[in-house]
């Protein structure tokens, strides 16, 4: 079974800032998205049960390849970076149609992704690139079952009030969550190994993609404004016993008309 | 209908949902605003049925009843969309925050060619088009975005407006339309109901959330008590998830939701960078936690330092007191 | 950057530094108030490939420098000491085996401890004989194919835990000083071997420290490594990689306890400011953090000149094991210092990693023997 993680590195929760342009500061720093690593996980669960291999594939400047070594030391056989300078500063239209694109070029029984990202939390690019390339789309999975003997994957999709269990022929693109399960920390041996995995780099020329018909200047939308929210005054400390702290809440809310 | 702003909608149990009622009336203000036509869409078995009530918001509801319940309805959405928007070359589409919503914009985005705005705490409008307003960054920057061209996708997020009826409510017209594109057959194979009731953190405007100080799976009974006397919803941060105590639906932050009530009170929750992004732009917060120096004393408005098994039970008494 | 490691080291003491910070770390406070060897953390080490890490990879290793498992028995050592022991002791009683085990005897053993299924122990000391091997009295006597081997050797780490101990045993009395030992791999389940008893101690709590009995336990000469005779060169040669090891557990308790001390000065407010602030406390803060920067640079450097062969590396391995021990000693008692009321009590870990400390001042050589190797080792080369 051959399965392709769409895996994106972006900036350390907590670190992210903007750079001129308005676009996400990528220079450095980066690791592998949260929910990608879940499907990751996932992924490499598959392979150890069913055989087959996990490919990598990231849209992303040179500063991801730290967030790809680790992947590949988790398990992962090899990896592709899709990495051009005139991608810097891309909507999500544009990175849709650049993994499409990429992707078509892999041979894959499932392709999968997070359900979304912490730095765009747009959720909307794994549909996009399933729609392009024709696939069918399992998303907000917390487990993925592939049959590959009838050639068809069972996903549970998460659902307001559970789950509902959806079923399509392979190949497929599944978003997922993190409710496929905690992933592993790599093995120093898995790391050692990593150093001598394949990073394939595509460039834009090898998709055959316009340069232009990406990166910031094709971008559709444009950020005009970042301002830090409005800060909060400090917290106000209340140290007092349980019942003399529960009158100090009570009258806090109603202060503010919260009660 | 050239150049109009349309909600798109979903329904449950035959009834437009509180966030597609929001959208209809944000479609409404900014159809107003920009001097062009507003409608709403609903597409789906109970797509007539909805319709009438989501019409009191004001623009005119079109509806696709199709019967395709077997399918994940997002495909069924976007697929009839995208003919209707051909057809009728509106210029915005409105699409809640939701699982479904994000998916119906995503195979939208692909099947369209248009830009996306997602995530939009408020939307306005400005000189052409529509101004988004997103928290970024686990919401740590406010940023504005447009779109540069005369049409796109906004993902909207729950409360961005409150849901108004109309003066005077719009009309209801059943369609038919072909569906855009053969999206790839996804069946449902079987629906699993594990909730006795929809979990909506995002809409909530009181959350009480519980993190490891809770102590176990039984801790969460004096949280959800609370919320229950505070008419709120019950939240918790990943490791209490991870641990099996509560349902995944309630996680907030970095890998759950991200949610913005008047009211966040945190029991036992340290604060930790990836339950911090997912509830900072809250209102107001309270936390009870008996480490004083927990990182949520840096972000919260006021910090109870004690017992949360001491406190919680007498915070419910009192204020359900209070209420008489 | 750092351009003393190199890229596969710094993803290597990376990874080992997250998986000690989420999976150890929270144990350490319990590993020490129970006193019980965490065999959890074994586990941990073995799915996580950090004991194959300094074996040979055609023995199912990977072929780690020194200065790399150092690095991982730092990390370790940095959230809890009684882990990082672990990793040293694997270490140091595999370290005979090593230096002058045959093939056959690698073949036998090296994969089971690449994988973390048998651990192993070092047993060298006595309670006539530390520092000095001339007071050695375990005997190990021929006895047809093989040898009986007779004695009680103490303060062993593992040795209560350990499937293999390396044995130091005095094989011929006659032959001259340094020519009288022998190393023997005595199994655990051996007829007559026996653990008569753990020590209580004031640090390191989780690790077991044992009496070992051996009354006439038959070892077959298949299990003697080196040639007889050899035993105090190997001995020696062993420390000499064995005592960089405890100069990483020192800089990684120093190291710890400088990390809890920081973030405690940026919290604690008095006098109406983070203690922080307050320049008596800076002026400790930064004397600890330039000691414990020292001592890991030190032993970066001796475990470099050691791996290199350097003739003098028994002066190095005493010098870092020297300042690391001390820098860790100096460091822990300031983070106490700093945290005033909390630091000595359990609610902070830096009493912790005081007791710890004391430890790296006194096995494997006291400071004493350390700064008697160093000198020697500077006369004799005059």
């Amino acid at each position: 079974m051959q399965i392709v993680v769409l895996l994106k590195a972006v900036p350390v929760v907590g670190n992210e800032r903007l750079v001129d342009g308005w676009s996400v500061d990528r220079s450095s720093g980066l690791e592998a998205n949260g929910n990608d690593e879940y499907v990751l996980e996932a992924a490499l669960k598959l392979v150890e049960a069913h055989g087959g291999e996990v490919v990598t594939l990231t849209m992303g400047p040179a500063s991801s390849v730290e967030a790809i070594r680790k992947a590949l030391a988790m398990g992962a056989a090899r990896a592709v970076q899709v990495v051009d300078d005139a991608l810097a500063g891309s909507d999500a239209l544009a990175t849709g149609r650049v993994l499409a694109a990429a992707l078509g070029r892999l041979e894959y029984d499932l392709a999968v992704a997070g359900a979304d990202t912490s730095d765009g939390q747009g959720g909307v690019v794994g549909a996009a690139v399933a729609t392009r390339l024709g696939l069918p789309y399992l998303s907000y999975a917390a487990s993925i079952e592939p049959d590959p003997a009838a050639g068809v994957v069972r996903v549970r999709r998460i659902s307001p009030t559970g789950y509902d269990v959806i079923e399509a022929r392979m190949p497929a693109f599944i978003a997922g969550t993190q409710l496929l399960g905690e992933p592993r920390y790599p093995s120093l041996r898995g790391i050692m190994q990593a150093r001598s995995k394949p990073i394939a780099t595509w460039s834009l020329a090898d998709l055959g993609i316009d340069p232009a018909s990406v990166g910031s200047a094709a971008s559709r939308t444009a950020v005009h404004e970042a301002t830090p929210p409005p800060q909060r005054a400090g917290a106000t400390i209340v140290r007092d016993a349980p019942d003399a702290a529960v009158e100090r809440i009570v009258e806090f809310l109603a202060s503010r008309r919260l009660i | 209908m050239s150049g109009a702003i349309w909600a798109i909608g979903e329904v449950a149990g035959g009834a437009p949902t509180r966030l597609t009622r929001e959208l209809a009336t944000l479609a409404r203000a900014l159809g107003d605003a920009a001097g062009r036509p507003a409608a709403s869409v609903l597409v789906g078995p109970e797509a007539l049925a909805a319709a009438p009530a989501l019409a009191e918001h004001g623009p005119d509801v079109i509806a696709v009843q199709v019967d395709a319940s077997d399918r994940p309805i997002a495909a069924v959405i976007a697929e009839h969309v995208a003919t209707l928007v051909r057809e009728r070359e509106p210029a915005y589409l409105l699409l809640g925050f939701t699982d479904d919503g994000r998916d119906v914009a995503g195979i939208l985005q692909a099947l369209l060619e248009w830009g996306v705005l997602a995530n939009s705490s408020g939307v306005g409008w400005a000189g052409t088009g529509p101004l988004a307003e997103m928290s970024v960054f686990g919401g740590r920057l406010l940023t504005r975005s447009q779109f540069s061209e005369d049409r796109g996708l906004v993902i909207v997020r729950p409360s961005a407006v409150a849901a108004e009826t109309a003066p005077a409510p719009g009309r209801v017209e059943q369609v038919e339309v072909a569906p855009a594109a053969d999206l790839p057959a996804v069946r449902i194979v079987d629906r699993i109901t594990e909730a006795s009731e929809v979990v909506s953190i995002e809409e909530a405007t009181t959350i009480v959330a519980g993190g490891r100080g809770v102590g176990g799976p039984e801790g969460f009974g004096i949280v959800e008590e609370l919320a229950d006397v505070l008419g709120g919803a019950v939240g918790a941060t990943r490791a209490v998830v991870d641990a099996g105590w509560i349902g995944y639906a309630h996680q907030i932050g970095q890998t759950g939701k991200s949610v913005k009530p008047q009211l966040y009170l945190a029991a036992g929750i340290s604060g930790a960078i990836q339950h911090k992004v997912g509830m900072q732009t809250s209102g107001t917060i309270v936390a009870i936690n008996r480490d004083p120096d927990a990182p949520i004393a840096e972000f919260a408005d006021l910090m109870v330092v004690g017992d949360l098994f001491e406190i919680l039970p007498r915070l419910s008494a009192a204020v359900r007191a209070r209420r008489g | 950057m750092n351009s003393r490691l190199t890229q596969e080291q710094i993803e290597l003491r990376d990874a080992v530094r997250e998986l000690a910070r989420e999976r150890i770390a929270p144990r350490a406070a319990e590993i020490d108030q129970a006193g019980v060897f965490p065999r959890d953390i074994v586990e941990l080490f073995a799915k996580h490939d950090v004991f194959a890490l300094i074996y040979p990879p055609e023995h199912g290793g990977l072929g780690g420098t020194l200065l790399t498992n150092c690095l991982m028995i730092e990390e370790v050592s940095r959230v809890c000491a009684t882990s990082g022991l672990i990793l040293a002791v694997q270490a140091l009683g595999s370290l005979p085996l090593q230096l002058a085990g045959n093939d056959e005897q690698k073949r036998r053993w090296i994969p089971g401890l690449a994988n973390g299924q048998l651990l192993n122990a070092f047993a060298l000391t006595e309670a006539g004989a530390g520092s000095d091997s001339a007071g050695i009295r375990t005997r190990a006597v021929r006895d047809g194919d093989g040898w009986r081997i007779d004695g009680t050797k103490r303060f062993i780490s593992h040795g209560s835990e350990a499937d293999l101990v390396a044995v130091l045993a005095v094989t011929d009395p006659e032959a001259g000083r340094h020519r009288d030992l022998s190393f023997f791999y005595v199994e655990r389940g051996m007829a007559g071997f026996q653990v008569a008893r753990l020590e209580h101690k004031m640090g390191i709590r989780g690790s077991p420290t044992a009496e070992l009995v051996f009354d006439g336990v038959r070892v077959p000469d298949a299990n003697r490594v080196g040639e007889v005779g050899e035993g105090f060169r190997i001995a020696m040669q062993t420390l000499n990689r064995s005592r960089p090891g405890v100069a990483a557990q020192a800089v990684g308790i120093a190291q710890g306890a400088l990390d809890v001390a920081v973030d405690y000065a940026r919290q604690r407010v008095q006098f109406g400011k983070p203690i922080g602030e307050h320049q008596m406390v800076q002026a400790m803060l930064a004397d600890m953090a330039t000691r414990t920067e020292a001592a890991r640079q030190l032993l970066y450097e001796a475990c470099e000149r050691i791996e290199g062969g350097a003739a003098d590396a028994a002066r190095w391995a005493a010098m870092c094991k020297l300042f690391a021990g001390d820098t860790a000693m100096a460091v822990t008692t300031d983070a106490v210092q700093v945290l005033g009321g909390y630091g000595y009590i359990t609610e902070y870990p830096v009493e912790r990693m005081m007791r710890d400390a004391k430890i790296t001042q006194l096995y494997e050589g006291t400071q004493q023997i350390q700064r008697l190797v160093i000198a020697r080792a500077l006369l004799s080369t005059q």
